[in-house]
């Protein structure tokens, strides 16, 4: 693949088209936080039928596992067909809205890619079918947001390492205490994912991971305001507090405690980790893009000393540093579609070099882009501030670039 | 309900237009389905979803077997397409074109309404709905802006300067409908990746009949030449001294706005 297909192209102009008209208005109230980015999401969804598709494939996947569960002896050929079925051929569909939405405001990704891309992916990775059907369905389809809450003040890159959040049992109940911060959608989720470590009256490092499920309002269960931050405002990040939060056995994940730790728990984890810094990609390369775009007619257009910036070769060192970004960038989400269609899963390692490239020259491209708008440049008026706060971040969550590198290093040095 | 409608591949207006030598526009790069086509398609696909049943059909005409444009029609729910693609089309003038699209609908079967827009976006003569019409021997209902069907007849509002005329006819006929008609959708994912399957019948002038009918060797018109509008004219300047208002006031009386 050197170049998108005819249908993406349909599907580019089409969503391109609906975030001009749709988004892009509210680019202003998104950026200062009066608004909430879920309603325009959910209107992505519907308009291109992404919510039908979601629900539809989600209750083809039920069906079909259940089907197995009744006929173990054909389960196995028939997993591989689920797998291969949900990513071949799909990823560009997947790709693409992320890359326009980020042309605007990238923040909207965020907030959409944690609820239907990490919290449903958490749900159905470690959910029994029951647990699926009663949060994942709603999550995929958007008609739910959902937050994944692992970080805590004092465990960021060592989320499992100093996690304090706890369950204890007290007869059939867990009693839920912590709380949580950097928590997208926290403010207004409809689903929480929490993530805790089980006090048996243990030593802290030998506490089991487990994962519960909560609504929004349950008793004990606050949820902050949105936090201010550097960028992304058009994603809520806010804090959980949880003060003795009673849940019975039907919102631990997978509804037993034996189901946590093991090989396919980690293989599940990292699936997800692979999809969420391949997303990263796709991100750099909208912010990459739309910067481009704006840069290139300002240096046609902006006149110091008599002639236009374009003249000047340091400008055009920008311009030239920025499509080699992008050809780089490009190439890279290439690569995950056709790995995808060929039915390949990508090493943990290999997103991580990608995300970690992807995220430091999209976040050098934009501050670049910054600097050739000069004074301008530095004013909010000028898209390209937002995109350099915005792109910044991508250094930052689903897995600092120091993280990325342990990743890639302890492959190489396996 | 079989509803066809007509729509043209132009080429992309956000590219700066170019003209060949014998004055005809440059029709190279990738075509798009002109815009004011999408309100047609819209519109059909509302028809046939408001009847409970039948399917939308496009025709088109081409110089090569561009489908590009047909795709986003297609994708956004056009059940199949009817391609006019002919190197012998280049260069027909209005006519031509209502010949080939007629024998086109003919083509399509048997077809209770066609709708077109007003005119395209490329070559504006807004002659073609009418002489399909007259070709066809149906009522043309012209610069609809609300089509209703009920009982084997269609009522139009017909736009005019002053509001509106409500017009009936009894189908099959053709009706061209304005933009804003309705709101276009947006195709669904799930729609483009279905359309590139969609069947597209792609028919020569000899397989409509119209040898020699068609392009510059059918055409009655041709182009002598062909100039830039005039600019536009500056506007008036006055200094404000105090009075400008009465200036605005009695500007807006002559165009009797107030």
């Amino acid at each position: 693949m050197f170049e998108w297909s005819e249908e993406h192209q349909m599907i580019r102009s089409a969503v391109r088209e609906f975030v001009e008209k749709e988004v892009r208005p509210h680019r202003e109230e998104l950026e200062h936080g009066d608004m909430a980015p879920y309603e325009l999401l959910r209107k992505l969804y519907k308009t291109f039928g992404l919510d039908v598709m979601a629900g539809a494939s989600f209750d083809k996947r039920i069906a079909r596992e259940e089907a197995a569960a009744l006929a173990p002896m054909a389960s196995a050929s028939d997993d591989a067909d689920g797998a291969s079925e949900g990513s071949s051929g799909n990823a560009g569909m997947t790709m693409l809205p992320i890359i326009e939405l980020c042309r605007c405001s990238p923040g909207m990704v965020t907030a959409m890619g944690v609820s239907v891309g990490l919290t449903a992916a958490a749900i159905n990775g470690k959910g029994t079918i029951a647990q699926r059907k009663r949060w994942a369905r709603d999550i995929a389809t958007m008609e739910k947001i959902g937050a994944w809450a692992i970080t805590e003040p004092n465990s960021g890159s060592d989320a499992f390492g100093s996690m304090q959040a706890t369950a204890r049992l007290d007869g059939d109940e867990f009693v839920l205490n912590g709380s949580k911060t950097f928590i997208t959608n926290g403010p207004y989720a409809d689903t929480i994912v929490f993530i805790c470590k089980l006090d048996e009256g243990n030593p802290l490092n030998e506490r089991r991971v487990v994962q519960f499920v909560l609504d929004a309002g349950m008793p004990g269960l606050e949820q902050s305001k949105p936090l201010r931050k550097m960028g992304m405002h058009s994603s809520p990040t806010g804090m959980l507090f949880l003060d003795d939060v009673r849940v019975g056995y039907d919102r631990l994940l997978g509804e037993t405690l034996e189901s946590f730790g093991g090989k396919a728990g980690r293989e599940a984890s990292k699936a997800t980790f692979t999809m969420e810094r391949t997303g990263v990609a796709a991100m750099a390369l909208g912010i990459i893009e739309r910067c481009l775009e704006l840069c290139v007619p300002y240096a046609k257009e902006r006149v110091q000393f008599g002639q236009p910036i374009g003249n000047y070769q340091l400008i055009q060192l920008k311009l030239a540093n920025m499509e080699v970004a992008r050809l780089n960038v490009q190439n890279l989400v290439f690569r995950v579609l056709e790995m995808s269609a060929a039915g390949k899963g990508m090493s943990l390692s290999e997103a991580s070099a990608m995300k970690l490239y992807s995220a430091q020259i999209a976040t050098q491209v934009a501050m670049e882009a910054v600097q050739l708008f000069g004074g301008n440049g530095y004013m909010a008026e000028y898209e390209v501030e937002q995109l350099a706060r915005d792109a910044k971040v991508l250094q930052i969550y689903a897995g600092t670039d120091e993280i990325q590198i342990t990743h890639i290093a302890k492959a190489l040095l396996a | 309900m079989h509803v066809v409608v007509c729509v043209k591949q132009i080429p992309d207006p956000a590219v700066p237009g170019a003209l060949n030598a014998d004055h005809t526009l440059k029709r190279e790069g990738k075509p798009i389905l002109d815009e004011s086509d999408s309100y047609g398609v819209e519109m059909a696909l509302q028809l046939v979803d408001a009847a409970g049943g039948g399917e939308v059909t496009l025709i088109s005409m081409a110089a090569n077997e561009e489908t590009a444009g047909l795709r986003t029609a297609l994708a956004m729910g056009a059940a199949k397409a009817v391609l006019v693609s002919d190197p012998a089309c280049a260069g027909s003038d209005a006519l031509g074109t209502a010949k080939a699209l007629a024998k086109a609908v003919e083509r399509a079967g048997s077809v209770d309404l066609v709708l077109t827009a007003t005119e395209s976006s490329d070559g504006y003569t807004g002659t073609v709905p009418a002489q399909m019409a007259e070709l066809l021997g149906w009522p043309a209902l012209t610069f609809a802006k609300k089509v209703d069907i009920a009982d084997g007849t269609v009522t139009i509002q017909r736009q005019t300067e002053a509001g509106y005329d409500t017009v009936q006819a009894s189908l099959p006929a053709l009706v061209s409908v304005t933009a804003g008609v309705v709101e276009p959708r947006y195709p669904s994912f799930k729609g483009i990746m279905a359309a590139k399957n969609k069947p597209v019948d792609i028919c020569t002038a000899a397989d409509l009949g119209l040898d020699g009918q068609l392009g510059w060797a059918g055409a009655r018109q041709t182009i002598t030449n062909v100039e830039n509008a005039p600019a536009r004219q500056a506007g008036e300047k006055f200094e404000d001294d105090g009075t400008g208002f009465e200036k605005v006031v009695s500007f807006l009386e002559n165009l009797k706005v107030i």
